[in-house]
């Protein structure tokens, strides 16, 4: 500790350069954050384990091309299972092309048994289950529209050609994605006319073991029928869904890194410029008697509180930031795990050593007349 | 000055016969300049008894800052025998080097090499951080050796807010804190004006009579010829005479 204060000083020795550098350290590890926070949120969802018992059943060619709605029943009959509830995407914006956020609607019978997870209130599940127009909304659309319970709002349609107007009834909780919304089908089917046929047709499975049995079972009863069945896991499915993101993601990740990457070699030229200007001292600081390895510590030190400070800057700038102000993603609104600070703090710890570990290790190790000739 | 407390203490070399401060036997330094071989000093013998104010002269390039080097222990010869305060030193390792050094070699260099960050007081209090010393221990060693030197007023000040000779009068300070077997200096009026020089001289004159230090100056300053003991003078790497000093003659 009585060295501390060596450290600060020759930190403070050219404050310009020390503020530069550690703004440096702080935006590209707040891009880091950021962007590794992406991907992060995404694997998060996907790792729910209450998914497991959970399987989707959907056309085999896509998505969106639908299967008949009479596959319900089908489904419902086959063993294993026991809940069925199928569900058609809205695709509505509350007021601006901005405002978008996934909206979907369900059959409401079996919602509470399909998706305990999502713990939803059963006052809010029975209204849901009465009132045509109920609406369930996850707490991230609560807060970024403003909504409350009771009140009634519009969606407009993107896919469809008209728009709907519902009623909020209750909040999805616990594990449900948190920007969700979703309403009653039997309403929109209304709307649509009828066509009879839905996106996709969650089954709930009674236990994870007999997930697998219960997908081929379905698979195989639609095979050859005009619209063939790709029967998946939750988590394979949303994984599916999100797949065209994975590049995006990738990339993020990428990018994330290269900026860390360059910005360690403008931490490393720093350094090491700021340790070159003063090889004389370090070899009086060696003359009086320093050992070489406390001179090499000082000198880490000195790089490794910049990156610490540029860590708590920078990240945890990103980590409030992300919290304050709601930034949507495809599976909700994006935020910086915990797991994301740690990972930035190993970073910065990594910059702070690696930038500064030749150069210091040179300075500390060079011959002493050498060092004091150069300056006489 | 109270020695600073490191783990050799200062009663033991009272009850032993006193060893000269600095013995060299045939000491050769050779440096390799590319395919060249310089050597620096060719078969130097010599011995200051201790409590001696010396000085090393001769012209550019005699070897003066090499022998003062292998005095000091930040430079090993190339074959021959080094002993500084009885301790042979010429084997000993680069880490038992540093170790020593901080216990028994005060350094005076010509440019000051203060750390322009720290104050007086600080650059003063460097050498101390490396004794088991406490905060206020230290700065009580700190202060005794900056009114020593007659800068009692400027503790605080930062390098930059001192004139050269004050400059230096911290560097003797910070040489002599720890109250080493030995201080060295390299040219140390060589970048002051005659004033300063002259301040600088009887001050290290003065450290040598009032506290007994044993002090070996390279200097290029004829002046210093009246406040030293003893003259060694080198020339082209070999000792060609020692005489004595006008101060030892008055």
């Amino acid at each position: 500790m009585k060295y501390a204060a060596l450290v600060v000083k020759n930190l403070a020795r050219s404050k310009r350069r020390t503020i530069f550098t550690l703004i440096s350290i702080a935006v590209s590890l707040f891009i880091f954050s950021a962007l590794v926070s992406m991907p992060a949120v995404v694997n998060r969802f996907l790792a729910d384990p209450a998914a497991s018992n959970r399987v989707a059943c959907h056309n085999k060619a896509g998505v969106t091309y639908g299967i008949p709605e009479a596959y319900k029943q089908a489904i419902a009959a086959t063993p294993h299972v026991e809940a069925v509830v199928a569900q058609s995407w809205f695709g509505g914006i509350y007021h601006e092309v901005a405002d978008q956020f996934p909206n979907m609607s369900v059959d409401p019978e079996q919602v509470g048994a399909m998706w305990p997870d999502w713990e939803i209130a059963p006052d809010a599940l029975e209204r849901f289950q009465h009132l045509r127009t109920a609406a369930l909304v996850g707490p991230e659309t609560m807060r970024r529209f403003g909504f409350h319970l009771g009140q009634r709002i519009m969606l407009r349609g993107t896919i469809y050609p008209f728009n709907v107007t519902l009623d909020i009834v209750g909040t999805l909780n616990g594990k449900a994605p948190p920007s969700f919304l979703v309403f009653r089908r039997d309403y929109l089917e209304e709307v649509r006319g009828r066509p009879g046929f839905v996106d996709v047709i969650w089954v709930r499975v009674d236990r994870a073991a007999n997930v697998p049995q219960v997908i081929t079972a379905l698979d195989e009863n639609f095979a050859n029928s005009s619209a063939e069945t790709l029967t998946e896991p939750e988590a394979a499915f949303y994984g599916n869904f999100i797949a065209g993101y994975r590049v995006f993601f990738r990339m993020a990740e990428l990018m994330g890194i290269l900026v860390v990457f360059a910005i360690g070699l403008v931490a490393a030229n720093t350094a090491a410029m700021s340790i070159r200007e003063r090889r004389t001292e370090i070899a009086v600081l060696r003359s009086i008697g320093f050992p070489t390895r406390t001179i090499l510590a000082m000198l880490l030190a000195e790089s490794l509180l910049i990156a610490l400070a540029g860590w708590l800057l920078g990240c945890c700038g990103a980590f409030l930031l992300l919290r304050s102000i709601t930034v949507q993603g495809v599976v909700g609104a994006i935020q910086m795990p915990t797991s994301v600070l740690f990972i930035a703090f190993a970073v910065a710890v990594l910059i702070g050593l690696v930038s500064a570990i030749v150069p210091a290790s040179a300075a500390a190790r060079r011959n002493i007349v050498e060092a004091l000739r150069a300056v006489a | 000055m109270q020695r600073a407390a490191h783990s050799e203490g200062a009663a033991l070399r009272l009850d032993t016969p006193t060893p000269p401060a600095v013995e060299l036997d045939q000491v050769r330094r050779i440096y390799r300049r590319d395919e060249f071989a310089v050597h620096a000093l060719d078969n130097v013998s010599l011995t200051i008894p201790p409590a001696r104010f010396v000085a090393i002269m001769g012209p550019s390039g005699s070897g003066k800052t090499t022998l003062l080097n292998l005095i000091a222990g930040i430079d090993h010869p190339s074959s021959g025998r080094v002993a500084v305060g009885g301790e042979e030193i010429s084997s000993k390792k680069d880490r038992e080097l540093a170790a020593w050094r901080a216990r028994h070699i005060g350094l005076v260099f010509q440019f000051y090499n203060l750390i322009p960050v720290l104050t007086a007081r600080e650059n003063v209090d460097l050498p101390l951080l490396l004794t088991t010393l406490n905060k206020r221990d230290r700065r009580a060693h700190v202060e005794t050796a900056l009114r020593a030197v007659g800068l009692g007023d400027r503790m605080d000040h930062y390098p930059r807010q001192l004139s050269g000779g004050q400059e230096q009068r911290v560097a003797i300070a910070r040489a002599i804190v720890t109250d080493p077997t030995i201080v060295v200096a390299d040219e140390p009026t060589g970048d002051l004006d005659a004033t300063s020089a002259e301040e600088i001289l009887n001050l290290l004159g003065e450290l040598n009579r009032r506290f007994g230090k044993t002090i070996v100056m390279v200097t290029h300053d004829s002046r210093a010829e009246h406040h030293v003991d003893e003259i060694y003078r080198l020339d082209k790497g070999i000792l060609t005479g020692v005489e004595p000093g006008r101060r030892r003659l008055a």
